[in-house]
C-alpha cells in the first residue's frame, strides 16, 4: 500500500460536490494541485486535514485509516495563503505552539534551529501582524514543520507574495521540505511552483479530478483539451494513417504528423505537443533528424517576460510555441510571416 | 444636483432633529432635579439598598449570561445541527417579547411546574425573591449577549482553529487557546451590554421577583415605586444613577468595539 491514499472521496456541500477523488502518494512525493477557481482544491485539502467529513470514501496514511480520526490525531500540517498566524501570540509562541503539545523539553532549541534555517530568527519576539507577508509565510511554514508532520498541506502558500519574495521563499521552502523529508500537497495557480517543486500533478475542475500523475506525464500527455489549455500544451485530433515499426503517421486536418508512439491505422487519436518542444525556422530546414517540418503562418505573438508565446496556424489548426524573446529579434518575426515549425517525433505524444 | 442636495439635507435634518430631541430628554434628567436633593437621596437607606442590590444582581446575572452566551454563540456560529433555527428563534424571543409577558411566563414556569419544584428542592426559589431578580435579568440579557458572541465568533477565521487542531490540540483546547482569546473584545462588549440590560430590566423583574420595598428593590423598581408615591426626588435620583451606569457601559462598549 502507498504511503498516502485517497479512495473514492465524495463530499456533498449542497451546491458543490467533490466527486470520486482517488489518488496515491509515495513518501516524499510533492504533489501540486492545480485547477480553476471553485474547483474544490481547498475542500480537498480541508477534508484530508479532517474538517470535512466525507460522505463516501476513505483516506489512508501509513496504512492507517484516518477517515474518521479527528484532525488533532492525524499529524498532518497545513499552511494557508493568508498564513493564519495566531495574532495574540508572538512569532516564537506561534512556532512553539504545536511543539509544546508534543514535548516539554528542548522547545527553545528546536524553535531557534528552525527559525535560523528559515531566516526568521531575528523576528521571534515580534507579533505576527507586524511582519511582512514573506516573513509571515516563513513563520507559518516553521510552525507547521517543527512538529514533523507526516504530511504537509499548503493552500496557495506563495500567492500573496511579490515575485522576488516568492522566488526566495520557494527556495527556502524546497530546502525545508527536503530537510524534513516531508510529503507535500501544494495547491497553486502558479506554473513556476509546479515546475520547480513538484514531481506529481493533479488537475481539478468542478469537484472532479481530471488527471493525476507524474509531472511529465500530465504536462506532456494532457488527457483533454481543457487540461492541455491549462498546462499550455496543444492538442490536435487526427486519424492514424500508417504504422511503420511502431512509428505512427497521423493525419491532422490535411497535414501529417509523425509520432514515435504506437497506434493502429484507422484509429482516431489525439496528440499533445508542448510549446517548448517546437522549433521555428525561417527557411525549410534540410538534413535534420526531426520527423515533422510543418509550414505555418505566424498569427499572434504574446510576450511573457523573457519568453514569447507564438500562435502558429497550420492549415486549420492552431499550435502554441514558446520561444525566447531574443529568438524573436534574431529571426525578425512578425505576425503574418510564413515560417516552419519543427517537431521531433518523440515530442508528438498520443494521449 | 439641486434635487439631490435637497434630499440629502432633508435626511440629515431628520437625523439631527431626533438626536437633539433625545439629547434634551436625557439632559433634562440631569438639569431638572436639585443637585443637593439628589446628593441627599443617593445616601438614603433605600437608595443604597437598591443600588447595592442592582449592582450585585447585575454582576451575578452578567456572569451567568456570559457562562451561557459564550457556548451558545459558539455553537450557533460554528456548527450546523438540527433545531439550530429553532434555538436561534427561541433565544432571540425576549428581544421582541414584552417584558411583562416574559416575566409572567417565568413566574408560571418556576411557580407551579415540576421544574419549579425541582429547583425549589435545591434551595432555588425564584418567585418573589432576590434570586428571581437574577433569573429575570438573565433571560432579558441573554439574547443580546448570545447575538454579540455569535457575531464575534463569526468574525474569527475558523482556519485559525483548523491550524491549532492540525497541530495536535483538541477542540476544547483549541477553544481555550485560540477562539476565546481572539474573542476577548467580544466577550467584554457582550458583558458590558448584558450588565446594562440587567441593571435596567424592569418588567420581567417586577412580575417574577415582585417589586417589594427594600426586598427585591432594584433601581428601576425604586424609580417606579417612588413615582407611584409621588416622591419625585427619589425617582429622579434612581433615574440619574441608572443613566450614569448605562453611559459608562456604552462608553466601554464603544471602546471595545473599536479594538474588535
Ligand atoms: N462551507 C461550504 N458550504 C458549501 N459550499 C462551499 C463551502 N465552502 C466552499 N464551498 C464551495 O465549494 C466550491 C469549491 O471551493 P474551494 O474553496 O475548494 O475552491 P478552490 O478550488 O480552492 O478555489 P480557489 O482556487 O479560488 O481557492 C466553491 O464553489 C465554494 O463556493
Ligand atoms: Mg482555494
Amino acid at each position: 500500500m502507498s504511503f498516502f491514499s485517497v479512495e473514492n472521496l465524495n463530499i456533498n456541500l449542497g451546491e458543490f460536490k467533490l466527486q470520486q477523488v482517488s489518488f496515491d502518494l509515495d513518501r516524499m512525493d510533492y504533489l501540486t494541485v492545480i485547477g480553476p477557481t471553485g474547483a474544490g482544491k481547498t475542500i480537498l485539502l480541508e477534508s484530508i486535514i479532517g474538517f470535512w467529513q466525507p460522505d463516501e470514501g476513505r483516506i489512508y496514511i501509513e496504512e492507517q485509516d484516518i477517515t474518521n480520526e479527528p484532525p488533532e490525531k492525524r499529524r498532518i500540517g497545513i499552511v494557508y495563503q493568508d498564513y493564519a498566524l495566531l495574532p495574540h501570540f508572538t512569532v516564537y509562541e506561534n512556532i512553539a505552539y504545536g511543539l509544546k503539545k508534543k514535548q516539554k523539553q528542548g522547545i527553545k532549541e528546536k524553535v531557534h534551529e528552525i527559525a535560523i534555517s528559515l531566516n526568521i530568527d531575528h523576528l521571534l519576539h515580534r507579533m505576527p501582524l507586524t511582519l511582512s507577508g514573506g516573513e509571515q509565510q516563513r513563520v507559518a511554514l516553521a510552525r507547521a514543520l517543527i512538529v514533523e508532520p507526516r504530511m504537509l498541506l499548503m493552500d496557495e502558500p506563495l500567492s500573496a507574495l511579490d515575485p522576488k519574495t516568492r522566488r526566495e521563499t520557494r527556495g527556502l521552502l524546497r530546502h525545508a521540505i527536503e530537510r524534513f523529508g516531508t510529503t507535500v500537497i501544494h495547491i497553486t495557480h502558479d506554473m513556476e511552483d509546479v515546475w520547480s517543486l513538484a514531481n506529481k500533478v493533479a488537475i481539478f475542475k468542478d469537484g472532479c479530478m481530471l488527471q493525476f500523475g507524474a509531472l511529465e506525464d500530465v504536462f506532456n500527455r494532457p488527457k483533454s483539451e481543457f487540461i492541455a489549455e491549462f498546462v499550455d500544451a496543444t492538442i490536435l485530433k487526427g486519424m492514424v494513417r500508417e504504422n511503420r515499426d511502431g512509428i505512427s503517421i497521423i493525419d491532422v486536418n490535411g497535414f501529417k504528423l509523425t509520432s514515435l508512439d504506437d497506434a493502429t491505422p484507422g484509429e482516431k487519436v489525439r496528440v499533445a505537443i508542448r510549446p517548448e518542444d517546437i522549433i521555428v525556422a525561417r527557411e525549410v530546414p534540410r538534413d535534420i533528424s526531426a520527423h515533422n517540418v510543418l509550414e505555418a503562418t505566424l498569427e499572434m505573438i504574446v510576450r511573457e517576460g523573457k519568453t514569447s508565446s507564438l500562435k502558429l496556424r497550420v492549415r486549420d489548426s492552431l499550435i502554441t510555441v514558446l520561444v525566447a524573446n531574443s529568438t524573436l529579434h534574431r529571426l525578425d518575426l512578425k505576425p503574418g510571416d510564413r515560417i516552419y515549425a519543427v517537431i521531433k517525433g518523440a515530442n508528438v505524444r498520443i494521449v | 444636483m439641486h434635487k439631490l442636495n435637497l434630499f440629502r439635507s432633508a435626511l440629515i435634518l431628520v437625523s439631527l432633529f431626533i438626536t437633539a430631541l433625545l439629547m434634551f430628554a436625557v439632559v433634562s434628567l440631569f438639569l431638572v432635579p436639585d443637585v443637593k436633593d439628589v446628593w441627599h437621596n443617593i445616601f438614603s437607606r433605600e437608595m443604597i439598598f437598591s443600588l447595592k442590590l442592582s449592582v450585585l444582581t447585575g454582576l451575578m446575572s452578567t456572569f451567568l449570561v456570559m457562562v451561557f452566551s459564550i457556548p451558545i454563540g459558539y455553537a450557533l456560529s460554528r456548527f450546523t445541527f438540527t433545531g439550530k433555527g429553532f434555538v436561534k428563534t427561541i433565544i432571540d424571543l425576549p428581544v421582541a417579547f414584552p417584558e411583562l409577558v416574559l416575566g409572567l411566563c417565568l413566574l408560571l414556569l418556576f411557580g407551579n411546574t415540576w421544574l419549579g419544584k425541582a429547583f425549589d428542592s435545591l434551595g432555588l426559589n425564584f418567585v418573589f425573591t432576590k434570586k428571581g431578580v437574577v433569573i429575570a435579568q438573565f433571560f432579558t440579557a441573554l439574547p443580546y449577549a448570545s447575538r454579540i458572541m455569535k457575531s464575534t465568533f463569526d468574525y474569527i477565521d475558523p482556519r485559525m482553529e483548523f491550524v491549532s487542531r492540525s497541530l495536535g490540540y483538541s477542540m476544547p483546547e483549541t477553544f481555550i487557546n485560540v477562539s476565546l482569546p481572539l474573542a476577548r473584545n467580544g466577550v467584554l462588549a457582550s458583558a458590558v451590554i448584558s450588565f446594562a440590560r440587567c441593571i435596567g430590566t424592569f418588567g420581567t423583574v417586577l412580575i417574577l421577583a415582585g417589586g417589594t420595598y427594600m426586598k427585591t428593590e432594584i433601581l428601576p423598581i425604586t424609580l417606579y415605586l417612588n413615582i407611584s408615591y409621588g416622591n419625585m426626588g427619589m425617582a429622579l435620583t434612581s433615574g440619574i444613577v441608572l443613566a450614569v451606569v448605562s453611559f459608562i457601559a456604552i462608553y466601554i462598549f464603544e471602546k471595545a468595539e473599536l479594538v474588535l
